[in-house]
C-alpha cells in the first residue's frame, strides 16, 4: 500500500532534508544527512547523496535495505514523524538523472548517488500519549484533518 | 578511547541551554533501525550521553534486545555539529540495582542526578503546541561512545574520535 503524505509533511522533507537512518543485518546502526530530498508521487522519497554519503550506507543498504528517517533540523521537532521503508542505491537512470540534477541546481549538492526509499510506514512522534501512533493506515482525508489539527506552519525552503 | 571535545559536550545538553535536539537512532537485533528525536540530553564523564527516558517505546525496546545506538545532531546543523556518536545503551530504570554499572557509570548516581530531569531542566525553550503535557521519567538511558564519525559535508565517514 502506497504511504500518504500531507502536503505539509512534503514541504517539511523537501525544506530541511533528513536524517537517514540504516543497520547492518546485526544490528548496528549508521546516520548520513539527505541534504536534498524530493517526495515523489508513488509513495517514494529520493535523496541526493554525495560520493562520501553513500560510501557510508551504501554498502549497509546492499546488505540489508530497511531505512528509517526524520526530518533534519528544526522538523525533528515541528515535524515529528518518522517514516521507514525499504531503500535502494540508484547509481543511473532517469530518476538518479533528475534528482541529480534538481539537487545540484537547488542546494549544489554535487550527488554521486540516489537513495530511493519506498516508503511502509509512518509514525507520529511527537512527545506525549501520541508518540508512537502508527499514521500510514490512515485515508489522506483523515490524515490531512489530524495533522491540521495539530500543526500548520510550513517552513520556507533552504538554500 | 573517546574524549568528548568542549564542543561536544557543549552541544550535548538541552536545547535551552544552549545545546541540541538530538537523533537517537537504534536497531532491532535483527537490523531493523529507528530513529528518534530526543530533548533531554546530557554529558556524563568524558564518553558517556545520557538521554532522558520519557515516551520511548521502539527504541527501549530495541536497546533492551541489542545495545547498539547511534547519537546524532538534529537540529541544530549549522554550528559545526555534524557529529555521530557510537556506542552501546542501556536504559537505566527505576529498579535496577543501585550498584549497576555501566562502562563506569553507576545507576545510583546517574538516577540521582538525572533521574527527575523535567524538574531539572523544565522545557521552557518548547513552543506550547509541542510541549508535552506531563512527563514521566521511567530511567536515564546510558549512551558509552566508543567512536565518532563526521556528517559535515565533503568529510562523510571520517572518523573524528
Amino acid at each position: 500500500m502506497t504511504v500518504y503524505l500531507t502536503e505539509r509533511i512534503k514541504a517539511w522533507i523537501e525544506a530541511m532534508g533528513c536524517h537517514i537512518c540504516v543497520a547492518t543485518p546485526e544490528g548496528v546502526p549508521s546516520v548520513v544527512l539527505g541534504r536534498y530530498a524530493e517526495v515523489r508521487d508513488s509513495g517514494e522519497v529520493a535523496f541526493a547523496l554525495a560520493e562520501d554519503e553513500a560510501a557510508v550506507i551504501g554498502p549497509v543498504i546492499a546488505k540489508n535495505p530497511r531505512v528509517a528517517f526524520g526530518i533534519s533540523r528544526q522538523g525533528g521537532i515541528r515535524a515529528a514523524y518518522q517514516f521507514k521503508g525499504a531503500g535502494e542505491i540508484l547509481r543511473s537512470g532517469d530518476i538518479f538523472n533528475a534528482v541529480v540534477a534538481q539537487a545540484r541546481e537547488e542546494k549544489g549538492v554535487d550527488a554521486a548517488a540516489v537513495l530511493l526509499v519506498r516508503l511502509t510506514e509512518l509514525y507520529c512522534t511527537k512527545p506525549g500519549y501520541e508518540a508512537g501512533l502508527r499514521l500510514d493506515g490512515m485515508p489522506p482525508e483523515e490524515l490531512d484533518a489530524w495533522e491540521r489539527q495539530r500543526w500548520k506552519d510550513v517552513p520556507r525552503k533552504r538554500n | 578511547m573517546v574524549k568528548f571535545t568542549k564542543e561536544m559536550k557543549d552541544a550535548l545538553r538541552v536545547p535551552g541551554k544552549g545545546g541540541s535536539l538530538i537523533y537517537l537512532c537504534t536497531s532491532s537485533r535483527g537490523g531493523n533501525p529507528n530513529i528518534a528525536a530526543m530533548r533531554f540530553v546530557a554529558t556524563h564523564m568524558d564518553d558517556k550521553i545520557l538521554i532522558a527516558d520519557m515516551f520511548l517505546l521502539k527504541t527501549k525496546a530495541n536497546i533492551k534486545e541489542n545495545p547498539n545506538v547511534a547519537v546524532t545532531i538534529c537540529h541544530p546543523l549549522d554550528e559545526g555539529r555534524w557529529w555521530v556518536f557510537r556506542g552501546k545503551a542501556v536504559d537505566i530504570e527505576y529498579g535496577f540495582p543501585r550498584d549497576f554499572d555501566w562502562y563506569g557509570a553507576n545507576a545510583t548516581d546517574i538516577l540521582n542526578e538525572w533521574g527527575n530531569w523535567n524538574k531539572a531542566e523544565p522545557p521552557d525553550e518548547v513552543p506550547p503546541d509541542i510541549v508535552f503535557p506531563k512527563a514521566v521519567q521511567r530511567g536515564v538511558v546510558v549512551v558509552h561512545v566508543e567512536e565518532v564519525y563526521s556528517i559535515e559535508p565533503g568529510h562523510v565517514g571520517e572518523k573524528i574520535l
